[in-house]
């Protein structure tokens, strides 16, 4: 369970306060696929950031099976961000001169994982998400827009993590490719029991999720 | 893969940068590995002209060199006063005499030939028999004064030295040469005995050895010792003690050289100006480390200029890969943001760009080395003929120039004759330098990857 209480975040502008998330409170429980939806400026990357420890909250509290996140140290931040979560982003922001296999991996070695248990994991998962051994050897610049997300994906799934954030994982694809990864994540998230929870403004996606959060100016204006 | 393997692989993602950053590095590597030998080079080949020189003050009475010049001998009185100067150890006294047909039953082993004719003739100013003029020196030429001609025949003396310190033979005698003692023994530094080490030559002219006796100044004199210079003036001579030939000669109190010993060779010229100041016009007081100081100055010159240039190399060289290393960096703001995301801690990636930039200088030093092997002899030997030249040119054109490069023009070509070479040490030191350089560089470069935010992954290019 995810639980989001009253959670603000402002940002200095000159002399002007902008209230980039207002005030949010939601839920999402165990294994269920969220979306969260809205104009450009609404706030939703700034939640994003804030849901998934990489940047911190003006007030409110994130709790995640039980703890509060915004109250942890930095360096417990590091951990956590690292086992608890996982990240898929819209451009991927895969390592350029690390192989896919390498780049899947790497969640794993800042776990502290042995080197021969990451390796039959990272092969494992690319292959789940599709990515035969020949692709699995190259180098993100020379795979596609889909297949550098699917090993995105594959990455953020590495340490088990309870939680996935995506930024428009399919915001650089295009609608077949997007919608054979929104399917991938849909099924990881029933199959792995994670909580999904994506930022999109393709309606189409935010339809099939099991809840949808729709922000405007920095607040939750519908569930 | 962990964060060194990433480093390395990293260093290569750019190969025309890498390369370009190399060679310059290296370049920079090299002439600081070029300049340290130099540097060091230059300051054994200081050291060793130094310690060739000694850490001795010799003093003699003002006016006098030997048995040339003429003034007042010194006495124990005022050489107490050089003894009680701080960095002198010691100073050892001795006094030269010369002893004469009417005082000794020696027979010098020296023959007079052409040369003692003619500087008996020539030996001062004004010399004529009693009756015939002003005393002074031997004179054979008919005068205006009605003094009568004397046909006069001339022996080399046999010179007496006086010393309190019989250990370095050398001390206070004339002429030269390492002196050796074959046979016998020496005499303590403080005695009045009437004793004396001869010269070979001198013993073999006048049939003695150890036990036998010869009279001088009217006294028996037992010898105690032989010993050999290597060369027939200085064979020709008798050594005593100090107290011995002060007594005999009646020249008690009298000093006609001394050796001020000094702790070390670098408060040679400071001790040199105590002694003048103390002794002051009575002494003339003088010392080979002036000598090499002027000679080595030039030296001194090229080490601080190899100082500077190293200095000056290791900085460009930090500099180099700090802004190499900020460059990427700033390049990799992103990427950074993204390790940082999926769970490693600033530690792990300054580490990681710190192992990329240890590959980048560990390539530029094995340049830079290769570069310095090569260089380090050309430049060394460029600065010192530079330098040395300039310096020569300079001291040659000014007052006294011909007597500076006649006195000490060995010292000088010594000076100039460096060979740099580049060893184990210097290599592993260069290494060492390296590596330094890219700890510094990459460290400050590390804590502006401290300052990225993970967030910064969530940047919209």
């Amino acid at each position: 369970m995810i639980e989001v209480i009253d959670l603000k975040r402002n940002f200095k502008s000159g002399d002007t306060t902008v209230h980039a998330v207002n005030g949010i409170s939601f839920s999402v429980p165990d294994g269920q696929f969220a979306s969260i939806v809205g104009q450009s400026g609404s706030g939703k990357s700034t939640l994003l950031t804030l849901l998934g420890a990489l940047d911190k909250p003006t007030s409110g509290s994130i709790v995640v099976d039980g703890q509060d996140v915004t109250k942890m140290h930095d360096h417990k931040l590091i951990g956590y961000r690292g086992r608890k979560i996982g990240f898929v982003f819209q451009n991927y922001n895969l390592v350029p001169n690390l192989t896919a296999l390498e780049n899947v991996m790497l969640p794993m070695e800042f776990a502290h994982m042995p080197r021969a248990r990451r390796k039959a994991r990272a092969a494992e998962l690319l292959e789940q998400v599709g990515l035969s051994a020949d692709q699995q050897d190259r180098k993100p610049g020379k795979l596609s827009g889909g297949q550098q997300q699917r090993v995105a994906i594959a990455r953020a799934l590495a340490n088990k993590p309870k939680l996935i954030l995506a930024d428009e994982p399919t915001g650089n694809l295009d609608s077949k490719t997007g919608k054979m990864i929104f399917d991938l994540l849909h099924d990881l998230a029933k199959t792995e029991n994670t909580t999904i929870i994506t930022v999109t403004h393709d309606l189409s996606i935010s339809g099939k999720t099991d809840v949808t959060f729709t922000l405007h100016d920095g607040a939750l204006v519908k569930t | 893969m962990n964060g060194i393997t990433r480093g390395i692989r990293n260093a290569f993602r750019n190969v025309t940068r890498t390369t370009a950053l190399v060679l310059i590095l290296g370049l920079s590597l090299g002439l600081a590995l070029a300049m340290l030998v130099a540097n060091q080079a230059v300051s054994d080949k200081i050291a060793s002209v130094k310690s060739s020189v000694g850490n001795t003050v010799s003093i003699s009475p003002a006016g006098a060199r030997g048995f040339d010049g003429g003034g007042t001998a010194l006495t124990e009185t005022q050489l107490a006063k050089v003894d009680a100067l701080a960095h002198v150890k010691s100073v050892s006294e001795s006094l030269s005499d010369r002893l004469t047909t009417d005082d000794t039953n020696l027979q010098s082993a020296v023959e007079a030939g052409d040369l003692g004719q003619r500087f008996s003739q020539r030996s001062g100013q004004g010399f004529s028999i009693e009756g015939g003029g002003p005393m002074g020196g031997p004179s054979n030429s008919s005068s205006d004064t009605g003094a009568p001609t004397v046909a006069r025949t001339f022996t080399p003396p046999v010179t007496v030295n006086g010393t309190t310190d019989p250990t370095n033979l050398s001390s206070g005698t004339q002429g030269g040469g390492t002196f050796t003692l074959k046979d016998g023994k020496v005499f303590a530094g403080d005695s009045t005995e009437n004793v004396a080490l001869i010269g070979s030559t001198l013993a073999e002219k006048n049939n003695l050895s150890v036990g036998s006796t010869f009279t001088a100044y009217g006294t028996t004199v037992t010898v105690v010792g032989i010993f050999d210079a290597g060369n027939t003036f200085s064979n020709n001579q008798v050594i005593m003690p100090l107290a011995t030939v002060q007594k005999l000669s009646d020249q008690v109190g009298s000093i006609t050289s001394a050796t001020a010993t000094v702790d070390s060779v670098e408060n040679v010229s400071s001790t040199t100006t105590a002694v003048k100041s103390a002794l002051g016009s009575a002494a003339d007081v003088t010392n080979d480390a002036e000598k090499a100081e002027e000679a080595i100055k030039p030296l001194q010159n090229i080490q601080s200029i190899a100082l500077y240039s190293l200095i000056g190399a290791v900085a460009a060289g930090a500099i180099i890969i700090f802004m190499t290393m900020i460059m990427i960096v700033r390049e990799r703001r992103r990427e950074i943001g993204v390790i940082k995301a999926i769970g490693a801690s600033n530690v792990k990636v300054a580490g990681q760009f710190m192992a990329e930039a240890v590959t980048l200088t560990t390539l530029a030093a094995v340049i830079g080395i290769v570069i310095g092997v090569a260089a380090a002899n050309p430049i060394t030997k460029m600065l010192v003929d530079n330098s040395t030249s300039s310096a020569t040119s300079q001291t040659m054109g000014g007052p006294g120039g011909r007597a500076v490069r006649g006195a000490f023009g060995g010292v000088q070509s010594s000076v100039t004759n460096i060979t740099a070479s580049v060893g184990w040490d210097i290599i592993l030191y260069g290494f060492g330098a390296a590596i330094l350089i890219a700890i510094i560089g990459s460290g400050i470069a590390s804590l502006f990857i401290a300052k990225i935010s993970p967030a910064e992954v969530m940047r919209v290019e």
